[in-house]
């Protein structure tokens, strides 16, 4: 041990570096561009559940404040639908906040091709005019949509969202709890990507992003 | 040199205690979310430190801005998400550490709003925890 730590401690340090830069440099501009190009050819990864294979998105007609919207009406453009209730005072409006920042972070021309629609699963508290209101303080763009009873359980159905009246406290009277996922349609008008409750406005984005490219 | 050691030791202490703030409940970064009037209710977030020995718990809140505040937890269950009332020994806050009020978890919240929550406004909550007593925050609306 010390007859190899002698010899080596006479190197001037000098040619020491040298010998380390040699070694070194090469092999960090390898890294360098291994790492760019694995960047590159990575897939996306998307925010939520991937849906596999197409799912056509099924159609549906329901009224917004001005007049009645089908899905159909955004053919050719992303849709993004929430199944909510402006009672909500947490999940809801976060959610809604995270959508509306990530279309803001699109080009104006990116933007034009994504709706977000929001579903009431609250119809007997949520009329029409509250709706609108309530999407357009989070984007103007955004369409807020009721029924009756039957058409909302119908819609909810179609797109495997649950939801129910739970109990509040005298002050809140009823609470609803609903699956708080965010669904994507795409281009094409299939169901693409199940969005948990959660995912920032970044991720959304980046999604977007990906299916607009 | 022990004796160095256990000095330091001490004078240390007496700085962090200094240092502290002492007060026994401290809140910092209260905020809620901006909300059209037509949304009725609201929800309010802040982180809550309890600078004691002995757990607390925060019992009860009230602010001019809703007609009734009341502590709200949501909950994901079987991937449905639910919010209701939390139990009536309130929020806990555990000796010397902290409880987090946070977007979809434990809130304040704001039942029947009495105003618009605009971006820049600030709306003061009152919390009462069992120990402390009486605690005045001052909640920000802004975005996230």
């Amino acid at each position: 041990m010390t007859e190899t730590l002698v010899p080596e401690a006479e190197h001037p340090s000098s040619r020491r570096w040298l010998g380390l830069s040699v070694l070194l440099v090469p092999l960090l501009i390898a890294g360098l561009v291994f790492w760019w190009g694995f960047n590159r050819s990575q897939p996306h990864q998307f925010s939520g559940s991937v849906i596999q294979g197409l799912s056509a998105a099924p159609d549906f007609t329901l009224s917004s404040d001005r007049g009645p919207v089908s899905l159909s009406d955004y053919a050719g453009r992303i849709v993004m639908i929430y199944f909510g209730y402006t009672f909500c005072p947490d999940v809801c409006p976060t959610t809604l906040a995270d959508a509306a920042a990530a279309i803001d972070s699109l080009s104006d021309d990116d933007a034009e091709d994504v709706q977000l629609i929001f579903v009431t699963i609250d119809p007997a508290r949520d009329t029409a005019d509250r709706l609108g209101e309530y999407v357009r303080h989070f984007d103007d763009r955004f369409v807020g949509l009721t029924g009756t009873e039957e058409e909302i359980g119908s819609v909810a159905t179609l797109y495997g969202i649950y939801y129910r009246a739970g109990e509040g406290s005298e002050a809140t009277g009823y609470l609803m709890e609903h699956t708080a996922t965010l669904l994507v349609i795409d281009q094409a008008g299939n169901l693409k990507i199940v969005i948990p409750f959660g995912v920032e406005s970044d991720a959304i984005a980046s999604d977007l992003e990906y299916m607009l490219r | 040199m022990k004796v160095t050691w256990v000095w330091s030791i001490a004078a240390l202490a007496l700085v962090a205690a200094a240092c502290g703030g002492g007060a026994d409940i401290e809140v910092a970064d209260a905020w809620g979310r901006p909300s059209p009037s037509v949304a009725a209710n609201g929800a309010f977030y802040m982180v809550i430190t309890n600078n004691t020995d002995s757990a607390d718990h925060l019992v009860a809140a009230s602010s001019p801005a809703c007609a009734v505040a009341e502590l709200h937890e949501s909950m994901m269950n079987d991937g449905v998400m639910g919010m209701a009332p939390v139990g009536p020994a309130g929020i806990e806050i555990p000796a010397n550490s902290q409880t987090t009020l946070k977007v979809g978890g434990l809130h304040v919240m704001c039942i029947d709003k009495q105003a618009e929550f605009v971006a820049g406004d600030t709306f003061s909550v009152t919390l009462e925890f069992e120990n402390a007593g009486t605690v005045d925050v001052e909640a920000e609306i802004k975005e996230g």
